[in-house]
């Protein structure tokens, strides 16, 4: 994948502009909804969720829920028209996309104003699982959607003095039918937590700053996190459900804003508060290329399906890059 | 007049006229017969008509020679007769036709007789009318092969007279009598169509005349044009008659071998001809020879009667004698193709209807179905094409051309046989891209350059629907007619229409990539295929036919548009770089620097006026053709797409509006209409709106081509094309590329400094405008209205003619007040308030001193392109340093809102300012002169003490040294920059002095340097400057300034008002002659 001789990094394929605002959360969807025509949303400090044509390039529609408060965290529901919007007003809105509607159907108060966002587990259609930050400071809350029904609160020992959790990550093995939620905490540590039993399975101190994203992949059991720091930490998880430090990744700037593996596992791409984006190959780890474009720190990025690279800066821009098309 | 209605009355009216005429035969009695006749009604008339005829008859065969007068007469009588009776009897009828014909018989010469015209003409209607009453059956008995010898007289008789006479009046009736003759007229009279036996019957008879008719009526169709149109109208429609009623394969294929033995005397006998095999096929052959002599002459007759009619004997030869006339068939057949096209409507609605009716058919000609016969002649054009479209004249190319598209159309869907097979296809291809090949010598084309910036402004309604209606006007090597181009568009449309589109764009794409020598000839077919394509102008012969779906021809459209866009087809080398190199030459002109010298006309002469069309410039200009055509062909994509191309815009909008800046004027014409076309496809009102709407498109190609900006030199001039073209509401879209342009700026400040500049004008040019400050408005007005220095309100009341003592003491009082607040003693404070200097604007900004809310975008851009106009001030370029000084001065107008922000950039400013208004090029004097007015104009206090420190002592210095120079100058001197200099100075200090408040000597310093211009010897303009000049220091300090005029000039002698007092002397009044007196007279008037 690598050519021997580094070619120069490439430009943006394109860059959306418009949102009038710093961007905070990206989100493809190629649900059936998007008929061939992928869909990208993007949350915007103003509280604006823009929807955005891939075709042609531009918004098609701007939804207006949070007050003018920040959306942080965005997620569609598997069949395509229903989308998640987590804003720091404390609401968590269910919009109804299908046919050309855009309403909210439902919202879900949250009880934490801090920057973690939130994550979703499908189980079976139509139930799914919704991981938030809960009450107190260091909790998480698993719902049952769409019922909204409590199922427990997660929180670490009393002397555990991990902070507040800063991301979620639910999933599933394969083998076993037991949610699992990944969560990384303010202290640099991330955590396993069995879900059905309420415990922490297995914590590993892997950053000296608060972790701001993880990312996981379940069938290498591997999973990566990126700190407030220098450092990206590679971890995984062994029969025994025990967190293992691979490896550490340092960087020559401070800060990762998400981390984030492409669908197909081959590469990842870490979106760096020192305004650039960082490719990487996700089995050897290895630099692949760095993406300088933006003029101020990226907060997010996200890859499509089809490996389409999107990446929202405070410069207000949204940079689109083909990398490693296959063919 | 009475009119006899029963026989016998007539009777006895007429008996005695015609025992008169039997008598004595006269005219006379003729006429007087023929009078009598018009009394007696129809029915009596037919019980008489033997009786009649018969005094007539006697008359005509008297034998002994005749008078022709009489001749004439009774045949007139006799026609009229006729022409109210019906003949009832077979015998009657062939007796009057013998006696008719014999009138015309000259028994010594084979020709028709030679009588007058007139006679003739009587004879002729005579014959005419004949045939048209005889009564019922009576008319088909009177063909019998008995008659033979007497109707082939009479048959060659009209044939004669149409061929040799020259009456026209004759020809016509004569070939109308041959046409009744040969029972082909068309009026009404003729009451019932021929059955199977009769036809065969008359075609057996009027077979014997096929030849004589055929020969003599080609000869007449061929003849001159000159002869008038109807006469060949009515020969070919005799011909294609007479041909298709002996030839016609529904009589022949009843014909039986053996000649059925007839009862007809032998020497008839002899005369008629058995219609077997061989005699068609000989006859065929013939006729063959003859259908093509006409078709060759009638195809390019003038008249679009006689084509009409050609195509009228094409359909009926084609439908009725299809097989008889196999061997004709592929000539018929292309006249009618090669009609197809005809310019007149209704030859073309003609031709269209009769080959609908032919694909109707199954079969045409031979057992051969019409589709079989075209493709084989489409196959032999296609072959002989490329020689044909080399060796032909204009005229031969174009009805070539005319019967290729004629086949085209024809064949529909069906030309994808020919276009399959690759011989054919490369033949086809050669031809018209050899024939499309342009004439680029036009050495005009290179040097045209747009000098004029902002010509977007044009609304897409003005410009027609189609986009081909406005395309450029070119020329092309091998021919000169339009038609010719317009029949090859056509061409190319239905090559798109019907053909194969992928497999046609696939073709000349590879032509198109080939060879630079292809490339616009192809570019063009392609252009055109795909309008075709789209079907939108095409008139479809094929109402099945399935046109190429939107979604395929996007496809297409978008990897022409690739190819088209490419760096090494978009960018190509279209002018040597002349403004970089004019800069260049500029700095060598030494010239330039003095100040004083007369010769500042000094301009960049074209390179290219001095050079013959040389390779290289016949390779630009076929460069900006390509380009040209390029989007000329983008124009047409979006017309062929419609609303469709919305999604092509975001890859081609940006290259078109690169164009749309070039600096050579027919690629930015183009690209503009370019614009237009696709404003009207994809439903846009104005070009502005084209723009704003798809600024995120062209947003995102500027910044991206930023990057790479050695790549693409050009990106700025899109910026700029846009900031030209739009509104505020682009304002918020193009902040962040602003912001990448001034970084890119700040890498390239050596080298591309140029084309930055430039952007940052327009963007500060757009601001000024989209932005209009309003206290800067009424500040203007204000400036124009102290120019004027018509009204000077603040009359000093000393000045007045009766000066009281009272005045006087009042005055000495108001005096002694002033000084005494001067000292500093102020005691009350009702007069200083008029001099309270007018509240500045209260900035809406300072309401909250604590918080500073953030700046308006514009401001912020304005304070950003300010900070770098700082450095480029002193640039070593001049055309950069003028620009800067542009720039600069709108940044200040753009900013006056803002003193907080203004004038610590302006501190900055200044000491470069000061230097380029010292100790640079005149013209940069000029400009930072300008800055400095405006600058005045927007923050007074601040300029004072440094204008008069840094700038006055200068400026003033400069008008005192040029005045003895301008003083001697001749008219030329008006021309120059120093005079310009000069000028603009003088015109700007009033308003300067006014508005920088200067103290009292400053002000002297400015009077003083002023002073000399006022003199009469000085250039009309500059005095009027210089006045401008007082009147504003008028408004300042009135009184030393009056006080300064009458030193120079007085007019009057001051008696003082009390004799107590001393009188004033004055210096200005001891002189009688002063250079300065006209001037100060119009100041003194002002100032009273």
């Amino acid at each position: 994948m690598a050519a021997p001789c580094p070619l120069p990094p490439p430009d943006p394929q394109f860059v959306l502009r418009g949102t009038q605002s710093p961007v905070h959360a990206l989100h493809f969807c190629e649900g059936r909804q998007a008929q061939g025509h992928p869909l990208l949303f993007s949350g915007s400090q103003s509280g604006l969720v823009h929807i955005w044509s891939l075709q042609m390039r531009r918004a098609l529609t701007t939804l207006d829920g949070h007050g003018g408060q920040c959306v942080t965290w965005l997620q569609t529901l598997p069949q395509g028209h229903q989308l998640l919007s987590q804003g720091r007003d404390l609401k968590l809105c269910l919009w109804d996309l299908a046919e050309g509607r855009n309403a909210v159907v439902d919202s879900v108060p949250l009880e934490s104003v801090g920057f973690c966002r939130s994550s979703i587990l499908v189980q079976g259609q139509p139930r799914w699982m919704l991981a938030v930050p809960g009450k107190g400071s260091n909790e998480v809350q698993i719902l049952e959607m769409p019922s909204k029904t409590s199922v427990c609160t997660l929180k670490p020992e009393a002397d555990a003095k991990l902070g507040m959790p800063m991301c979620l990550r639910l999933w599933q093995a394969d083998c076993s039918p037991r949610p699992l939620l990944l969560a990384g905490y303010e202290d640099g540590s991330v955590a396993l937590w069995d879900v059905s039993e309420q415990k922490v399975c297995s914590r590993i101190a892997c950053h000296e700053e608060p972790v701001m994203d993880l990312d996981f992949d379940s069938q290498k059991a591997k999973g990566i996190s990126g700190s407030a720091g220098k450092a990206l930490a590679v971890w995984r998880l062994d029969g025994q459900q025990a967190l293992q430090v691979c490896g550490t990744h340092q960087l020559t700037n401070p800060g990762i804003a998400e981390v984030t593996i492409r669908p197909d596992r081959k590469i990842l791409a870490t979106a760096g508060w020192d305004h650039r984006i960082r490719v990487f190959h996700w089995r050897k780890m290895q630099p692949l290329a760095v993406l300088a474009f933006h003029s101020a720190a990226i907060q997010c990025v996200a890859f499509a399906a089809d490996g389409l690279l999107a990446a929202g800066s405070k410069d207000q821009r949204i940079s689109l890059w083909s990398l490693y098309p296959r063919a | 007049m009475a009119v006899f209605d029963t026989p016998e009355e007539a009777f006895g009216v007429l008996r005695p006229v015609c025992v008169q005429l039997t008598k004595t035969q006269t005219v006379e009695n003729v006429e007087h017969l023929q009078t009598r006749l018009q009394a007696v009604s129809d029915s009596a008339l037919q019980e008489l008509q033997q009786y009649i005829l018969f005094p007539l008859r006697f008359t005509l065969k008297t034998p002994g020679p005749k008078r022709e007068r009489l001749i004439q007469s009774v045949v007139e009588c006799l026609t009229f007769v006729l022409s109210s009776t019906c003949v009832k009897e077979q015998e009657l009828l062939q007796e009057l036709f013998s006696e008719l014909s014999a009138c015309l018989y000259s028994p010594s010469s084979q020709k028709p007789a030679a009588v007058s015209e007139e006679l003739k003409l009587a004879v002729i209607q005579g014959l005419s009318t004949l045939m048209h009453s005889a009564y019922g059956d009576i008319i088909l008995t009177f063909y019998e092969p008995s008659i033979l010898p007497r109707l082939g007289f009479a048959v060659s008789l009209l044939l004669g007279l149409a061929e040799q006479e020259k009456s026209k009046q004759i020809k016509i009736a004569a070939l109308k009598c041959l046409q009744v003759l040969l029972l082909q007229c068309e009026c009404q009279d003729h009451p019932r169509s021929l059955d199977e036996l009769e036809q065969k019957q008359l075609g057996d008879l009027f077979a014997s005349f096929l030849p004589g008719i055929s020969t003599t009526l080609t000869r007449v169709i061929t003849g001159d044009f000159k002869q008038g149109h109807s006469i060949v109208v009515s020969s070919l429609k005799i011909f294609y008659k007479t041909v298709s009623f002996i030839m016609a394969d529904e009589q022949l294929k009843r014909i039986s071998k053996v000649q059925a033995k007839s009862a007809v005397e032998h020497r008839v006998a002899e005369l008629m001809v058995h219609r077997e095999a061989d005699w068609v096929k000989n006859t065929g052959d013939k006729l063959t020879i003859l259908i093509k002599k006409i078709i060759e002459c009638v195809s390019v007759h003038p008249h679009w009667k006689v084509r009409l009619e050609l195509v009228e004997l094409v359909e009926d030869l084609l439908l009725k004698c299809s097989q008889s006339l196999v061997e004709s068939a592929g000539p018929l057949l292309k006249a009618l193709v090669g009609l197809v096209n005809d310019e007149s409507p209704e030859v073309q609605a003609q031709c269209n209807k009769v080959l609908r009716h032919f694909a109707d058919q199954k079969v045409v000609v031979g057992n051969k179905a019409l589709a079989d016969i075209l493709s084989e002649s489409l196959h032999s054009l296609a072959t002989s094409l490329p020689r044909l479209m080399t060796s032909q004249d204009d005229q031969g190319k174009f009805s070539t051309l005319s019967l290729l598209l004629g086949y085209l159309k024809l064949l529909g869907p069906k030309i994808n046989f020919v276009l399959n097979s690759v011989a054919h296809l490369q033949r086809l291809s050669k031809a018209l891209i050899q024939v499309l090949e342009l004439d680029v010598a036009d050495i005009k084309i290179v040097e045209e350059r747009r000098w004029n910036s902002d010509d977007l402004n044009a609304s897409p309604k003005t410009s027609a629907t189609q986009p081909w209606n406005h395309i450029q006007r070119r020329y092309f090597r091998f021919f000169t007619d339009e038609r010719i181009f317009m029949l090859l568009r056509q061409v190319c449309q239905l090559l798109g229409y019907y053909g194969n589109l992928y497999l046609l764009v696939d073709h000349f794409m590879e032509l198109y990539r080939q060879s630079v020598v292809y490339r616009k000839q192809a570019a063009m077919i392609l252009n055109e295929l795909v309008t075709g394509a789209a079907g939108l102008e095409v008139e479809d012969l094929h109402e099945k036919h399935i046109k190429t779906n939107p979604e395929e021809l996007r496809e297409i459209v978008t990897s022409i548009l690739e190819e088209y866009t490419s760096q090494e087809n978009w960018y190509l080398v279209t002018c040597i770089e002349t403004e970089e190199m004019g800069e260049e030459l500029m700095m060598e002109h030494p010239g330039l620097q003095a100040i004083t010298s007369g010769e500042h006309t000094s301009q960049v002469t074209s390179f290219l006026a001095f050079s013959k069309p040389s390779p290289i410039v016949c390779s630009m200009n076929s460069n900006i053709w390509q380009i040209c055509i390029q989007l000329e062909g983008i124009g047409q994509f979006a017309y062929a797409l419609g609303k469709d191309f919305c999604l092509l815009l975001m890859s081609t909008l940006y290259p078109v509006l690169e164009k749309a800046g070039d600096q050579t004027l027919l690629i930015s014409q183009v690209a503009t209409s370019t614009m237009m076309d696709i404003c009207h496809a994809c439903g846009y009102d104005s070009l502005q709106h084209l723009i704003n709407q798809n600024s995120d498109y062209l947003v995102n190609g500027i910044s991206l081509n930023l990057r790479h900006l050695a790549l693409h030199p050009h990106t700025p001039k899109v910026l700029e094309v846009m900031l030209r073209n739009s509104d505020a509401n682009l304002l918020p879209l193009v902040a962040d590329v602003v912001q990448d342009v001034l970084a890119t700026l700040d890498q390239f400040y050596d080298k591309r400094a140029a084309s930055f500049v430039s952007v940052l004008h327009a963007l500060l040019a757009a601001l000024a405008q989209w932005f209009p400050d309003t206290g800067n408005l009424r500040h203007l007005h204000e400036q124009s209205l102290g120019e004027e220095g018509s009204h000077l309100n603040q009359r000093p009341a000393t000045l007045e003619n009766s000066t009281t003592a009272e005045d006087i003491e009042q005055f000495l009082l108001n005096y002694l007040k002033e000084k005494d607040v001067a000292d500093g003693n102020v005691s009350d404070f009702d007069n200083e308030e008029e001099e309270q200097p007018v509240p500045p604007k209260v900035e809406e900004n300072d309401t909250h001193p604590d918080v500073e809310p953030p700046l308006p975008l514009q401001i912020q851009m304005a304070m950003d392109v300010m900070e770098r106009c700082i450095h480029l001030l002193s640039d070593k370029n001049l055309q950069i340093r003028l620009k800067v000084l542009d720039v600069l001065d709108l940044c200040v107008v753009v900013l006056h809102s803002h003193k907080n922000q203004l004038l610590p950039l302006a501190h900055r400013a200044w000491p470069s300012l000061v230097h380029r208004l010292t100790r640079d090029a005149p013209l940069a004097v000029l400009r930072a002169f300008k800055v400095l007015r405006t600058l005045g104009s927007k923050c007074g206090d601040f300029l004072r003490s440094r204008f008069c420190k840094d700038v006055l002592p200068k400026l003033a210095g400069s008008l005192v040294t040029q005045a003895p120079i301008s003083a001697r100058a001749g008219p030329v001197y008006s021309h120059t920059l120093a005079f310009k200099l000069q000028l603009a100075v003088l015109q700007g200090l009033g308003p300067l002095c006014e508005r920088l408040d200067l103290g009292e000597g400053d002000l002297n310093k400015v009077a003083d340097a002023c002073l000399i211009y006022l003199s009469a010897k000085q250039p009309v303009k500059l005095q009027e400057a210089a006045r401008s000049v007082f009147l504003h220091l008028m408004k300042v300090d009135p009184d030393s300034t009056w006080f300064l005029l009458i030193e120079l000039y007085c007019p009057t002698q001051f008696t003082p008002p009390h004799p107590s007092l001393h009188p004033v002397q004055l210096r200005g009044a001891s002189r009688q002659q002063n250079p300065y007196m006209a001037n100060v007279l119009r100041l003194l008037k002002e100032l009273q």
